[in-house]
């Protein structure tokens, strides 16, 4: 029996890659990890693998676009990719943000991954950030790993500390321990006193 | 014309969107909608007003709808005021509320939206 169902998966196995073509067998366990990570980039092995995994593609094709005839006023929040080629007024939070050559933000874009190539006039807090030629940057950048290419304009400052923040505040314990200070120098001097 | 934008099932709007075109909801959008046309898809989900020469809906909308031609779909879910001069309401879907008939010049003299009266 055993042998029998054993002889059953290891039959399965190869009817799934003989499914997806055998010259693509390589660029299938790629394409399945980078489908989990960034299910937009990888178009050819994701038209191959689409037998395996269906809700990746259509997840893929469900991506968010606001087009360039779009203006929101407000926050906007995703939880997946964005593509934005129209003008927002307020913050942008999301996972994969990429910004047309055409759009304008006016806010503060908060993401892993932020995709210049329109102008943002606020901020940019990401843990990757790529500006590209036509890139119009005005305000800080606050970053991990940046990507600057020739032609960005950048007004602002560039400050890698993204995931840092935290840290910052040890700054005040830090100046909490004045007071420390000044009771144990009270005390001593109350030693003082006494001696 | 250009393409519509595309709000995925991830994605939440809090605020005023204006598009010239057409707009495809499928995330969650709380705010006031004017566009050409508007899709609330079955997993999308609207509360505000809307303006629009043609809204279609297959999702969760409360509040108002002020559009020419509306069509509801079976897969609706609705509480509100439907203001329209040509609509279409498929059998299932839930609407709450009522379904004022205008005329369409009504509609293109829509400057202001009415108070909301109890």
């Amino acid at each position: 029996m055993t042998l029998f169902t054993r002889g059953d998966k290891s039959a399965d196995k190869p009817v799934e890659v003989t499914r997806s073509d055998k010259p693509v067998e390589t660029s299938l366990r790629p394409a399945a990890e980078s489908i989990a990570a960034k299910p937009v980039e990888p178009q050819k092995p994701a038209a191959v693998s689409q037998p395996s995994p269906p809700p990746a593609k259509t997840g893929a094709s469900m991506a968010s676009v606001i087009s360039k005839a779009l203006k929101i006023t407000g926050q906007l929040e995703s939880t997946e990719d964005i593509q934005i080629d129209g003008e927002i007024e307020g913050d942008v939070r999301g996972v994969g943000v990429k910004i047309g050559q055409n759009a304008k933000v006016k806010g503060t874009v908060y993401g892993d991954e932020v995709e210049l190539a329109g102008t943002i006039e606020g901020k940019i807090e990401s843990k990757k950030v790529t500006l590209t030629g036509t890139a119009r940057m005005t305000g800080d950048i606050v970053h991990q790993d940046i990507r600057i290419e020739s032609g960005a304009y950048i007004s602002g400052n560039l400050k890698p500390e993204f995931g840092k923040s935290e840290a910052r505040p040890s700054l005040k314990p830090v100046a909490s321990v004045q007071p420390a200070h000044a009771n144990a120098s009270a005390g001593g001097a109350a030693e003082a006193a006494r001696h | 014309m250009l393409p519509p934008s595309v709000l995925g099932p991830g994605v939440t709007i809090q605020g005023t969107l204006e598009v010239e075109g057409e707009l495809v909801i499928s995330g969650t959008v709380a705010g006031h909608i004017a566009a050409l046309r508007l899709v609330i898809a079955s997993d999308g989900c609207v509360e505000g007003d809307v303006v629009a020469r043609e809204v279609v809906i297959a999702g969760r909308l409360i509040g108002r709808v002020f559009a020419p031609t509306v069509s509801v779909e079976a897969s609706a879910d609705i509480e509100g005021r439907i203001f329209h001069t040509d609509a279409t309401v498929a059998q299932g879907a839930r609407i709450v509320g009522r379904m004022p008939w205008r005329p369409v010049s009504y509609f293109e003299t829509l400057d202001q939206l009415p108070e909301i009266r109890p």
